[in-house]
Parts: structure tokens; sequence; C-alpha cells
């Protein structure tokens, strides 16, 4: 999931943000020797990360907020000096902005990136505005997404009828695309999905038609893997037309000659 | 998206286009440039756990052609142990393209063969119809009168006709490859796509062969009796066929002996497979209805990047058609010559460029600012070589045909360069307007052309009036674009001298003999415009250099562009040639070291074309691989008119009086 992330709202031309990545010993009270030579030193921990590598060392990455006038090379090794720390890493926020430890991000296995939800949503409003079969599209695009985060969670936990959509959920959550509720039977594979705060509808603003066709793709694509039967997922009720939230109606493929009319409008 | 293909084959009526993994780019019927009916079309794999997509890059590819033909082969590595051989060609007199596909793996599979087609037949994707009749085991799209089929052997045993970019996406028969079965819809509408299917069982080390028939039809009923037919011919028929279409056609070739070469570690070789691979490449960029050329197989449909090659330029073509007449072919020029007396515009110039069948095309020159002055001159200057070359009856008749067209065109001329110097205009590049070098050379040599042809004709009037306003050209050229550095300046742009070099300004020379180095003045001038091109021109890259079109060139990254090169070493070539033999030491050393130099170029070239030998327009002046329109004809034909002086060259100087 997304980690190491900090924010820093405000520029103080005084300070400097500085992170450090630490290699310790995990003896008892490494971590706390650790945290008072930070606090004696004046540097003012913004954020901290535990990662456990081993057994017998950790990982401690700390966003600081540092006086300009502290080197943070000299002050990295001052740390290094440290009895239970092995190693040092660190870097600075020269502007104060979004700033990971790890870089590139990685969003569940891959690489990931952070994006203003009105840059994604322009790109959208263009296809939606400009190409042909831009809801198709987008329904394809998120097809792909949904398909691989569901392979993904497949590979690397248990996923059941018990927790596929929990795991959905938080995975939209921890992103910031939405807030879910989800309702999926799955012995039917029917059901919906109610999508509040949608980053899409939120910021498309007013809509005729529904407009988050990327995430009913994203789903399709995430049932679909995880069902291992082809499910339709449309959006009957969006946000951005006036409703209080977006619906997202799950159901099985139809198959036979038949198949488009019966998932557009009134059976002929 | 822009993708360049690697490969071209095809007949009269089709080209095909293709990636260097075997994946369609583009299918051209019943015209070279139009109508397109391909968006993709490539065979994968199910292996009984997943797809394999032939033009992934998990594979890795061998292409080339098969020698002196306008047949494929592609070899296909997977590192799963799967390798698959693709045989493709277009038979000779029907347009369909015939794909053989031998898949072995090293492991046992028990999965599908699938072959998937998304076509825009009619070069849409609006309103098109899509059916898989399992009777006769076709799969059909159509538009209009468009029709294109699919017929396997062996035949398909399932099959999808689906949405191609839809909500619905399940239909769509990309996805439905996913699970290693088809749905067997039978018949659909809009923007769609198909599959056919097969199973794929194969033992350790064991092959399975697969044919795909992709025909285009101008009817129903013409497509279904012609991939009937065509299914019931054995491909080795077919082939042996297509191969003996290719092998006679070139055999009409002026042949080489480059004698002399032999040493040069493969280089005679290499030349003799480029001057056959150029002539069997323009082919295929020719309309043999019309007469007209593509520039290159359109790849920028959309104008995304550029404006576009899949037209006919008449500048291009009059050098690629003088190139194949040199070569052994002058029906290239009949038909061209036809076409252009057809085109001309009324006030007696030919517009920017064309479709082939003579229609205006998309354009950025439809004003007299905007025109390119230089398309009239090359085209006027191409007719009288073509005249020069012509003996007999067929000189009086070709004369015939083309004086009212000559007329016109050199009065426009007249029209347009009444200071010496051209009205304003479109430069060759069509980058700039205003007065250039290169386009005043090209209306001197059309309007000497022109006094010649007038001349003969019996109208000494004309051809004195003509060769007057030439030779005023000539001298206001001279005195307003020469440079005390040694080379033309490119030419008036926004009121100013603009003295970037241009590498166009080889034009004086090669191909318009404005300069002549028979007199000693110009003769340095030439000597001297071509080292300063070379000292500020050259991109080094493949173990030689390159050279660009113009100093800060922006377009696709200032790439060296073979034409360019080729122009270079073609001048070189024939100032060697055309030096006044003086009978001393300097002689032969200017002699080889103009023949070294050109031939390095030569090389250069050669190095930056496709695994299948295919001249594109530029070479990526990072990595050294062909850049962007590819084949261009124009690349083709100065490759030919290079090996044709060279040849000549190697001849003169074993004393061979046999010069071609």
């Amino acid at each position: 999931m997304v980690k190491d992330l900090f924010m820093f709202a405000g520029f103080n031309e005084n300070s400097q943000i500085v992170w450090f990545k630490i290699i310790y010993s995990k003896e008892p009270g490494s971590l706390s020797l650790i945290t008072d030579f930070l606090e004696k030193e004046n540097a003012f921990i913004m954020f901290g990360h535990l990662d456990n590598i081993t057994q017998k060392t950790g990982e401690y990455s700390v966003f600081t907020e540092l006086k300009k006038d502290i080197d943070p090379e000299k002050f990295a090794r001052k740390i290094e000096s440290l009895e239970v720390v092995s190693g040092v890493e660190y870097g600075i926020s020269k502007y104060g902005m979004i700033y990971s430890v790890d870089f590139p991000l990685n969003v569940i296995g891959v690489r990931g990136v952070m994006a203003r939800a009105l840059t994604i949503v322009d790109i959208i409003k263009t296809l939606n505005e400009s190409v042909p079969h831009a809801e198709g599209l987008l329904t394809i695009s998120g097809l792909k997404g949904g398909i691989h985060a569901a392979k993904y969670f497949k590979s690397i936990m248990p996923l059941n009828d018990n927790n596929f959509a929990d795991v959905l959920a938080e995975l939209y959550r921890a992103v910031g695309w939405g807030i879910l509720e989800i309702e999926c039977d799955p012995e039917t594979c029917e059901g919906k999905i109610i999508v509040k705060d949608s980053f899409i509808a939120d910021v498309y603003g007013a809509s005729d038609q529904p407009v988050c066709a990327f995430m009913s793709g994203y789903f399709a694509g995430y049932l679909t893997e995880y069902f291992g039967k082809n499910i339709s997922v449309r959006e009957v009720s969006c946000k951005a037309t006036g409703k209080k939230v977006c619906e997202h109606i799950i159901s099985l493929a139809p198959s036979g000659s038949s198949q488009e009319y019966q998932t557009r409008g009134e059976p002929r | 998206m822009i993708k360049q293909p690697n490969v071209i084959l095809g007949n009269d009526e089709l080209l095909v286009t293709m990636g260097r993994k075997g994946d369609i780019l583009g299918l051209f019927y019943p015209r070279r440039d139009h109508a397109q009916h391909v968006e993709e079309s490539v065979a994968c794999i199910h292996t009984g756990e997943k797809l394999l997509w032939t033009n992934d890059n998990d594979w890795h590819s061998i292409q080339n052609y098969i020698e002196d033909t306008n047949i494929v082969s592609t070899k296909l590595y997977h590192d799963s142990g799967i390798r698959i051989s693709i045989l493709d060609l277009v038979h000779p007199d029907v347009p369909a393209l015939i794909r053989r596909f031998k898949v072995q793996s090293q492991k046992k599979i028990s999965g599908k063969f699938f072959y998937y087609s998304n076509f825009n037949v009619g070069e849409t994707s609006k309103k098109n119809s899509g059916f898989c009749d399992a009777d006769a085991r076709l799969l059909v799209q159509y538009w209009q009168n468009y029709y294109i089929g699919i017929r396997s052997l062996p035949e398909f045993t399932e099959w999808q006709i689906g949405k191609a970019m839809d909500t619905i996406w399940w239909t769509n028969s990309k996805y439905d490859m996913e699970d290693g079965k088809l749905q067997r819809n039978k018949e659909d509408i809009g923007n769609i796509n198909n599959a056919a299917g097969w199973d794929l069982e194969l033992e350790a080390d064991g092959a399975n062969e697969f044919v795909i028939l992709m025909g285009a039809a101008s009817s129903r009923s013409l497509l279904y009796k012609r991939m009937h037919e065509l299914s019931k011919l054995p491909l080795e028929y077919i082939f042996e066929k297509t191969r003996e279409h290719w092998v006679m056609w070139l055999a009409k070739k002026q042949v080489l002996k480059m004698p002399g070469l032999e040493g040069q570690n493969n280089l005679r070789q290499e030349l003799f497979s480029a001057y056959n691979r150029s002539l069997l490449m323009l082919y295929l960029l020719n309309d043999r209805e019309y007469g007209s050329f593509v520039a290159a197989p359109e790849f920028d449909s959309n104008f995304e990047k550029c404006g576009g090659y899949g037209f006919c330029w008449s500048r291009d073509t009059s050098e690629v058609v003088l190139a194949l007449k040199h070569s052994g072919y002058p029906e290239y020029c009949d038909r061209f010559f036809k076409w252009c007396i057809r085109t001309q515009l009324p006030d007696g110039s030919w517009f920017q460029r064309y479709w082939l069948n003579g229609d205006i095309a998309p354009s950025w020159g439809n004003f007299d600012y905007s025109t390119q002055i230089d398309e009239t001159g090359s085209t006027l200057y191409a007719m009288d070589v073509y005249y020069r070359i012509l003996e007999g009856l067929k000189k009086v008749e070709f004369l015939e045909e083309v004086w009212v067209s000559v007329l016109r065109a050199a009065e426009y001329l007249m029209k347009r360069t009444k200071s010496g110097i051209h009205e304003s205009c479109m430069d060759l590049w069509e980058t700039y307007y205003g007065i250039f070098t290169y386009t005043n050379a090209s209306i001197y040599a059309g309007l000497m052309g022109a006094s010649h042809l007038a001349e003969e004709n019996g109208e000494a009037g004309l051809a004195r009036r003509w060769k007057k306003r030439a030779e005023f050209i000539k001298q206001a050229t001279i005195d307003r674009f020469w440079l005390p550095e040694g080379y033309f300046a490119k030419g008036i742009i926004n009121g100013k001298l603009d003295k970037t070099i241009d590498a166009s300004i080889l034009g004086s020379y090669i191909p318009f003999g404005m300069l002549s180095p028979k007199d000693p003045v110009e003769k340095d001038m030439i000597l001297f415009l071509m080292e300063n091109i070379q000292k500020k021109l050259s991109v080094p890259i493949n173990q030689g250099y390159g050279i660009k079109r113009y100093e800060n060139d922006s377009y696709i990254d200032g790439n060296p562009w073979i034409v360019t090169t080729l122009w270079l070493s073609e001048a070189m070539f024939a100032l060697a040639l055309d030096l006044p033999n003086e009978k001393d030491e300097k002689y032969d050393e200017n002699v080889k070291k103009m023949t070294s130099e050109g031939i390095k170029c030569l090389k250069w070239a050669l190095a930056g074309a496709t695994s299948t030998g295919l001249l594109p327009e530029q070479v990526d002046k990072s990595t050294g691989k062909p850049a962007w329109a590819i084949p261009l004809g124009w690349s083709g034909s100065l490759m030919l008119d290079n090996i044709l002086l060279l040849d000549k060259l190697c001849r003169r100087k074993v004393g061979n009086s046999a010069e071609g």
C-alpha cells in the first residue's frame, strides 16, 4: 500500500524537511534511543513509519523538521554513530511537497503515482467530449485495472467469499477513490456497490449522464477475476447527475445472441 | 497510436504493412491510399492457462523477405519455448493475403490458436457490420462496397463477432479469448472486432500449422467466390506462383555489375540486394491504375504528429519514376506523366499533393503564397529528362501528349518569377514561407526543360523566352543567395536572407543541374557547398554520419535523413563522373575521394534500413534505428540513382566502355 507519505502544508523558510531511513537492531529500547536522540538534537519528528525487515533488524523511516543551518549529512552520520543503528539514508524535501522515502511509490505490487483527482477527471472529460465510444474505452481501461488488483490480492493472500468485498473497499479508501458499500452474493454474483465520495463524480461537475464508467469497469474486472465468470457492472445512479451517491449494479454478464439488449434499457 | 511498419507486401490492389512481429498494421484496398481497413490483426496462443499475444514484448523476432520477392518470413521465439514461423504472401492476381503459421513448442501444449482482428472496414469504425457464416466457415466484415473476409485451413472451429469498444466488454473478441474459448456470436454491427479459434494440441517438440486467408472484395458474392476458390489452391502452388511473379518482374531490371567492389566486405552483394529491395518496394507504392505513388504507406492518418504520407507529391514521384526508368522500368514514367496531365491545375501548376486518383489531397498549400512552386519545376524538368531518353516514335508521341501541359506549366513559372527569383511560396520541406535556393533551382531546371521541349516542338520563340528566363533565375539566385562562406543561403524568409545551411541547396547541382561542373567556377561552388553540408549537417551515428535537413531542424527531433544523405552521395558520384578528366594525379585523387565518401554515405543509409532492408525517411539520431516514414519512396529512388551511378563509376574505372 502507499506508505511513507507526508504532505507538508505550508512552508517555513527557517527550517528544512528531511527524512531519514534508519536501519536499527531490534533490541529492547533501541527505538527509544533513536527517538530520544532526535528529540535531544531538536529534530522535530513529524511522521514516522516502522517496517520490520528481519527478526533482528528494523527500518524506521522518519520525516523531521530541522533547522535550516543543520547539515543533514552530518546529522545522518550522527544518527549512524548510535550503537543500535547500522545504516542511515536521508533525503531533503526542499519545497515541502508530497514526498516518499521509497521512490517510486508502490501500489498493489506495481509502480503507483499520485495525482490530483482533477488531473484524472480532466482526462476522462476530454475522452468523453472528443472520442467515440469513450464510455466503452473507459470501461475497458478500468476492467484491466480491476483484473490486475484481484490477481494481485489472490497472489498475496487467500481471497475468499468472506473478504473479497472488504479488500476492494479497503483498496478504494486507501488510494482515495471513494468509500464503498458492497453487497454482492457470491452464489448468484448479483448485488450492488454504493460509492460515496467517488473521486470522479465529486470533481466532474454536473452531467446528464453517469460519469463513472471507469469505476464500473474496475469493479467488473475485479469481480470477473475473482468469480472466474464474466461480470457486468453498470452505473445506474451517479452523483454527477444530482444523485446522493453513485450506485453500480452487479450481475452476471448475459450470454447468447441478444446479450446487448439485455444490458441496455428495456428488453425488446 | 502511431506504429511504424518493418515490412510491406502486396499486389496491384492490396498493400499490407506489418510490424516486426507479423502484426498487421495496415491493409489498403483497393488503392494504396484508401481505404485502410485494419486497426489490429494478430495471432495469439492460449496455452491452457493464459493468452500469449504474438506482438507482445515477450517474443523475440527475426523478420526478412524471401530473397528477390515481396514474400515475408517472420520467426517468433517465446521464452517459454514456443516458436512460431509465419510466412506471409499476397497472391499476385487477387487481393488476398495468405498467412501460414507454424507453431512449435518444446513443451506439451493443450490450448488454442486464435486469430484476432479489429477491422475498420472502409477506414471507419462506424456502421461496420460483421458476421460469421458457419457453413462456409467465413468471417466477414463489411461497410458499403468494401468486404474483408477470413477463411482458414484447417477450418476454424470457434469464433466471435463482438463489440470492440463498448461497455458490454464481455462480447469483445479480445476479451472473449481470455478464458480460452469463444462465444460464437454470429453477427453484430457498429465498432466490432472478431476472432477465430482452433484447438492447439502439441506434444513436446510437436508442430501445428494454420493458414489464414484474408481477402478483400467489392461485393459479398465476389468475396465468397474468391475465398472459396483460394482455399482450394495448395499453398505451395500459391507460393511458387507469387515467387515467380516477383522474380520475373525483377528480371526486367537494368543489370548491375559493380566491377572492382568484390573485395569490399559484402558491399557489392549488399548493394545488389538494396537495388532489388528498392525496386520491389517502389512497385508496392505505385498505383497501377493511375500511375501515381504514395510517398509512404500512411501511418498517421489522423495527422497526429505530421501531415501524413499516404498521398502523391509530384516532386517525389518525378524522382521515383525517373529512377525506375533508369533501372529498366519505363512504364512508370508513361503512366505518371499521363496522371500529371490530368491533375495539372487550371493555372498550370501542380498542387502540393494529391490522392492517388488525382483528387486534391488535404493540404496546407491552398494559396499562391502557400503552394510549393518547386513541384511544378520538378515535374516539368522530369518530363524533359524522360523525353531525352526516349527514342523514335515514342519520343514524338510523348511530346505531342505533354506539350500543352508543358506550355501551361512553363507559363505558370514565368508568371511567378518576373524578378528573376520566385514569388513567395512554401519550401520543399513544408516548413517555411519565402524564396528558396532549391525552389529557384527547380524552376530553372523546369524552364530549361520546357525550352528544350519547345525547341523540339518547333517553337523556337518560346524556347528562347523560357531559356532566357531560366538563365536570369540562375544568375539572380547566384547573385542573391551565394555566400562568401561557400554555399547558398537557404533563401529569403520574412524578408531577410536566411543563411542557414540547408541540404536542399544540393538541388542546384543534383538533380537540377543549375550549376555545372564543366564550368570551373561552378565546379568549385559545387565542391564548396558539398563540403559545407558535410561539415555543418553531419550527424554521427551507426559508425558513420548521416546528413540532417538543415541546422536547427526540429521536425521529429532533427534526425539525419536518408534522402539528404543519399542526395549528397549522389552529388559525389555524379561529380566524380562529371569532373573534366585532366588526366593528372589530382583528378584521380578527387574521383577516388568522391567515390569513397559516397560509398560511406551509402553504407550509412543501408545501416539505417529495417531488418527487411526497407529504407526509412530518417534514422534516429540516438539509436541509429529507422525512423518515421517507412518505407519512403523518395529514399528508395535515391538509392537506385546512387547505385546506378556507382555502377557506372565502377565500370568506367575498370575501363569498361559499356557504361550502361
